[in-house]
């Protein structure tokens, strides 16, 4: 039951619905759920391989530093979700488009 | 037994809260979502003896990037306008049809890529021998401050500049 391809499989459905949430939404915290989605299954990813494939414990520290930058991320992409807000009065995807025309 | 019963109550949490991620029409109701995935992978790195991942996953993610994601939403939330400047009708926030017409592509593009890699390995895959679950924490303190030093006190200094920085970004301007 507790395998390598279990793990495997589990971490493909998060990535998949991670990138399903990136495509499918055009809310900009929608978005960044669905990244938060995929850091989580790269994350599971090493664990695994720690445990399954390998004798050492580098991978849990790769998850660690996943888990590290995906907070920092978070919070700077909120930051800018919220400013971004304040000057455009929206967080449509489709409202950020000054470079574009 | 008790591990196997935890396994799948886990992966079922994690499937079940993506998949609820994906198709619900509510931000608020798709951050609780994830907040149950986030439990779920927890539980998933508790089955495989990785103990201290499971409890920085827990703090970091649930006492952290989920609430601030739901911060964000109550401050961002409500108004949503139907037409941009020049009129034309918007794609809806959470997705329409069309969107997810996109989605169930890009997805299937990768998911076949994907199993194609995964096959072979799946295939062929014999697990050997597993050595007994024990506690990682003191490795893994040892390990941050010898072999990866360097990429622990940059965490360090990055985090400081994301707390800066998204002070900086999101204070109110005067005028």
């Amino acid at each position: 039951m507790i395998s390598l391809p279990s793990y495997l499989f589990l971490s493909f459905a998060l990535f998949i619905a991670g990138i399903a949430v990136m495509v499918a939404r055009k809310n900009i915290i929608a978005i960044m759920l669905g990244i938060e989605l995929i850091l989580n299954s790269a994350a599971l990813n090493f664990a695994a391989y720690t445990r399954f494939a390998n004798d050492n414990i580098d991978g849990h520290l790769m998850s660690l530093f996943i888990i590290v930058i995906a907070a920092a991320e978070a919070a700077v992409g909120l930051a800018i979700v919220i400013r971004f807000f304040q000057i455009k009065e929206t967080i449509h995807i489709d409202d950020a488009a000054q470079l574009q025309n | 037994m008790f591990n196997d019963t935890f396994f799948l109550l886990s992966a079922g949490l994690t499937l079940a809260g993506a998949l609820g991620v994906v198709f619900t029409k509510n931000l608020m109701h798709a951050c609780v979502m994830l907040l149950g995935t986030l439990f779920g992978v927890a539980g998933l790195y508790a089955c495989i003896g990785a103990d201290f991942l499971a409890a920085s996953q827990l703090v970091i993610y649930a006492g952290g990037v989920v609430i601030l994601m739901l911060f964000a939403v109550m401050l961002t939330g409500g108004s949503s306008d139907q037409a941009n400047k020049f009129g034309i009708e918007k794609i809806a926030g959470m997705g329409n049809t069309k969107t997810y017409i996109f989605a169930g592509v890009s997805v299937a593009v990768i998911s076949l890529t994907l199993l194609k890699i995964m096959a072979g390995y799946m295939k062929t895959f014999e697990q050997g021998e597993l050595p007994p679950l024990t506690s990682t924490v003191e490795e893994i303190g040892t390990l941050l401050v010898t072999d990866h030093v360097l990429a622990f006190e940059i965490s360090s200094i990055l985090l400081l500049g994301a707390l800066v920085g998204a002070a900086a970004i999101a204070r109110p301007r005067k005028g």
